[in-house]
């Protein structure tokens, strides 16, 4: 471990910071630089390319999402987990540039656990919805040099005052939006989102009606439509046998679905 | 006149028996292995004596609560910004100890002209098999004990109080009344007897053998009255990587053999 921190300085006055403020003091935290406007020699280029999709169905909040990684057109990983839990009862899923997105869902995980360490004391859902805009919001000088683009998808389960499932997404400047139905981002999003929106309003249940094998199913024919369209998008690899990663947030925490029940359930309402 | 050899070993001695004084009216704590973990108990009725640091470490403290406080920051930011630089795996006890904590507290005391922490530190680290549990004490002139005061290698509980002879006897019982795999609500017992055992030891009319069970019983029921237990496990198996659980005092009250 490097040098005593400065908290054992003598005029050390209780646990004002956060985490990100404390990496950024001992310099473990790459600072982005001022965002500039983007022209000149940094187009802005959304690089967004993957389908991620989270919905609320009667046992929770479910969130998916395909697991092709790819730079410019080439396919470089068929296995990428863009859904990762950030603590028992939270995830975070995303779409844009995996080393920046990673870092963040690594910077966001340790200031959850510091803030409970530190202050004794959960932090609440507003309190993280917002740590994660504001890693967005000091992220976004590498957006605009064409580098650093997030636009991640927050689920969480709210145990306290109105014990519900909660889901929001993220604009790359870190605007937050809290939806009651369902969410998508990345590359494929747009036609994730018109299956969505037409199973919620016109499908035979709505989408906070249906169980556990309906979700799935509707998640995993949703990634399979965004991949037909769009090349970023693995949705589901028959031959190679990789289905996409789903999770689910709930009461109880966080359940990652098994290879085995995605098949099953693949094999009986989508191929 | 501090810079005299003598001056200077007087002043420490002077400062070690005020810190003793301030420490010695510290409410016991007591952290033993049961079956599935580390079990932290204390009995009290304001301040937490008992925190989480790391995914398997915990805390348990007395002292001045600004100092306690000071410490317990540094360990947990020099915890946070190892598992977030390099993995959860490479936070270590032994390193936040010997490295970190021991060294800043012994200059600090020695440091005649400043104050020092008035502090002692209880520290235990789960590890994947009850081998590797790891028991630690600091003391505030950065001594660290690894094992018990009495010197019995590889014991599975540690004990901190605010004198040596509370902490001696706490020791001599739990070497008697310990079960290394015993259930949690028997390790809740167990522990709970060496707190009374451990108080029963302060202050005025302080016994200096071990009690006998049914007045340490009679002792811990008074307590149990009039204050609330604050107890924490690390947990050995569990799906989480965070091992630390804080026990609720209803949960734990109805599980006592009273």
């Amino acid at each position: 471990m490097d040098k005593p921190p400065l908290a054992l300085d003598p005029n050390f006055s209780g646990a004002s910071e956060d985490f990100p403020a404390v990496l950024r003091r001992k310099g473990l935290l790459q600072i982005a630089p001022e965002p500039t406007a983007a022209a000149g020699h940094h187009p802005f280029v959304p690089t967004e390319s993957t389908t991620i999709l989270a919905l609320k169905f009667a046992g929770g909040v479910l969130v998916a999402g395909d697991r092709r990684a790819t730079a410019g057109n080439t396919v470089v990983y068929d296995r990428a987990d863009k859904v990762l839990e950030i603590d028992r009862h939270s995830i975070m899923a995303i779409a844009g540039v995996p080393a920046t997105a990673w870092e963040m869902a690594r910077v966001l995980e340790h200031s959850f656990q510091y803030f409970r360490r530190t202050q004794l004391q959960e932090m609440s859902v507003d309190g993280k919805v917002r740590a994660l805009s504001k890693l967005l919001r000091d992220n976004f000088g590498f957006v605009m040099q064409g580098v650093g683009v997030v636009v991640p998808i927050f689920a969480t389960y709210d145990g306290n005052s109105k014990p519900e499932a909660r889901l929001y997404f993220y604009d790359a400047m870190g605007a937050q939006f809290e939806v009651t139905d369902y969410a998508a981002t990345g590359s494929g999003s747009p036609a994730v989102r018109g299956i969505l929106y037409y199973e919620n309003n016109w499908g035979g249940k709505k989408l906070q009606q249906l169980n556990e094998d309906e979700a799935i199913a509707i998640a995993l024919r949703a990634l399979d439509t965004a991949a037909e369209a769009d090349t970023s998008t693995g949705g589901v690899d028959r031959s190679g046998k990789i289905f996409p990663l789903i999770k689910i947030v709930s009461r109880d925490g966080i359940n990652t679905l098994p290879e085995e029940k995605i098949a099953a359930v693949f094999r009986q309402n989508v191929a | 006149m501090i810079e005299e050899p003598y001056r200077w070993v007087e002043a420490i001695a002077n400062r070690r028996e005020y810190i003793e004084t301030q420490l010695a009216a510290g409410s016991p704590i007591a952290a033993v292995g049961y079956r599935d973990g580390i079990l932290f108990v204390t009995l009290g009725r304001a301040r937490q004596k008992i925190f989480e640091i790391y995914d398997r470490i915990a805390m348990g403290a007395i002292g001045h609560p600004g100092d306690i406080e000071r410490l317990r920051m540094a360990a947990i930011e020099l915890a946070s910004t190892e598992g977030f630089t390099r993995s959860a795996a490479d936070v270590s006890l032994r390193r936040l100890a010997h490295y970190s904590l021991s060294p800043v507290m012994k200059s600090a005391f020695e440091q005649v002209y400043g104050p020092p922490y008035l502090a002692r530190l209880l520290f235990a680290e789960i590890g994947s098999s009850p081998k590797e549990d790891l028991f630690l004490r600091i003391d505030y002139d950065g001594a660290i004990a690894a094992d018990g005061l009495t010197a019995q290698p590889r014991q599975r509980f540690a004990v901190l109080s605010g004198t040596r002879q509370s902490a001696e006897l706490m020791e001599k019982f739990l070497q008697k009344a310990h079960v290394t795999d015993a259930a949690l609500p028997d390790a809740v017992n167990t522990a709970l007897d060496a707190w009374s055992v451990g108080r029963m030891a302060m202050g005025e009319n302080a016994s200096k053998e071990l009690p006998d069970p049914a007045a340490v019983r009679k002792h811990r029921d008074e307590q149990l009255a009039g204050a609330g237990i604050e107890a924490a496990v690390l947990e050995r198996d569990t799906k989480s990587a965070i091992r630390y659980r804080i026990l609720p005092d209803e949960e734990l009250r109805s599980s006592l053999q009273c």
